[in-house]
């Protein structure tokens, strides 16, 4: 009994680790992006045309939150409810290291009035 | 069996083999309707006379944005913690359009719901334009 208790401790720890602390695969989610993100937002991230928004040097967990969102349908969007539905958590977690690696498409602008 | 007949069973196979949709397919028809439509709609939007951005009036009106979008790194406190977004350099349309979301409740975030209520069209196009174009950067990789 004391052994099947430790036993599924130790899956339990195993299973943990490997979903919150697995390392993302930036080479991975390059091949995902090109695969599902780049026909819309380019592979850099630089998206073309006004309709999608630029990706590229964003914050990985504002990325995150926004796939989450599409894949819960938080947040609505014909297109991306259908893309999201598809990433696995490790995908969300490849492909958004993967653009916020990308050069900066997107930045920060201080306060500032003229 | 004549010529006749073997041709008359070919002719039947193909009619049988008619291609189904496969789910693969109907996605892509799916995200090309919404594609064409979200541009038809668009256009239509820039038809009706959509108010035009003025960057240095936006400059004016950012108050609200620049405590959270205006420092780099800085997260959102609840309900979920994250980074608030970079928006600078960001497409015009777009940012129009998530400020557009958030006043209608479409997209839910409980600040940028508060914050967009009372923006006007013509607010909504002045910061955009003012994000779109690039103020003052900062260290934004």
């Amino acid at each position: 009994m004391d052994r099947r208790l430790v036993l599924m401790i130790a899956l339990l720890g195993v299973f943990g680790a490997s979903a919150g602390a697995k390392a993302a695969d930036l080479a991975a989610g390059k091949a995902k992006a090109t695969e599902v993100c780049q026909a819309c937002h380019g592979i850099d991230g630089n998206s073309p045309t006004a309709d999608f928004p630029k990706i590229g040097g964003q914050y990985p967990d504002y990325l995150a939150k926004a796939l989450r969102d599409y894949k819960s349908g938080l947040r609505k969007n014909p297109i991306m409810a259908g893309l999201a539905q598809s990433l696995s958590a490790q995908d969300i977690d490849n492909l958004t290291a993967y653009y916020a690696s990308q050069p900066a498409t997107v930045s920060t602008i201080a306060t500032h009035r003229p | 069996m004549t010529k006749r007949s073997a041709g008359t069973t070919k002719r039947r196979e193909k009619s049988g083999g008619v291609p189904t949709i496969h789910d693969s397919s109907m996605t892509k028809i799916l995200i090309i309707t919404a594609v064409l439509s979200t541009a038809l709609m668009s256009s239509w939007a820039a038809a009706q006379g959509a108010p035009v951005g003025d960057a240095a009036k936006g400059a004016q009106k950012n108050q609200m944005c620049t405590g959270c979008h205006g420092i780099e790194g800085w997260r959102t406190a609840f309900p979920e913690v994250y980074s608030v977004p970079r928006i600078g350099g960001q497409h015009e349309a777009y940012i129009v359009k998530a400020l557009q979301q958030y006043k209608s409740g479409e997209r839910s975030h409980y600040s940028m719901r508060a914050i967009a209520a009372p923006l006007s069209e013509q607010d909504m196009a002045d910061l955009a334009a003012y994000y779109a174009q690039g103020g003052v950067k900062t260290a934004g990789k």
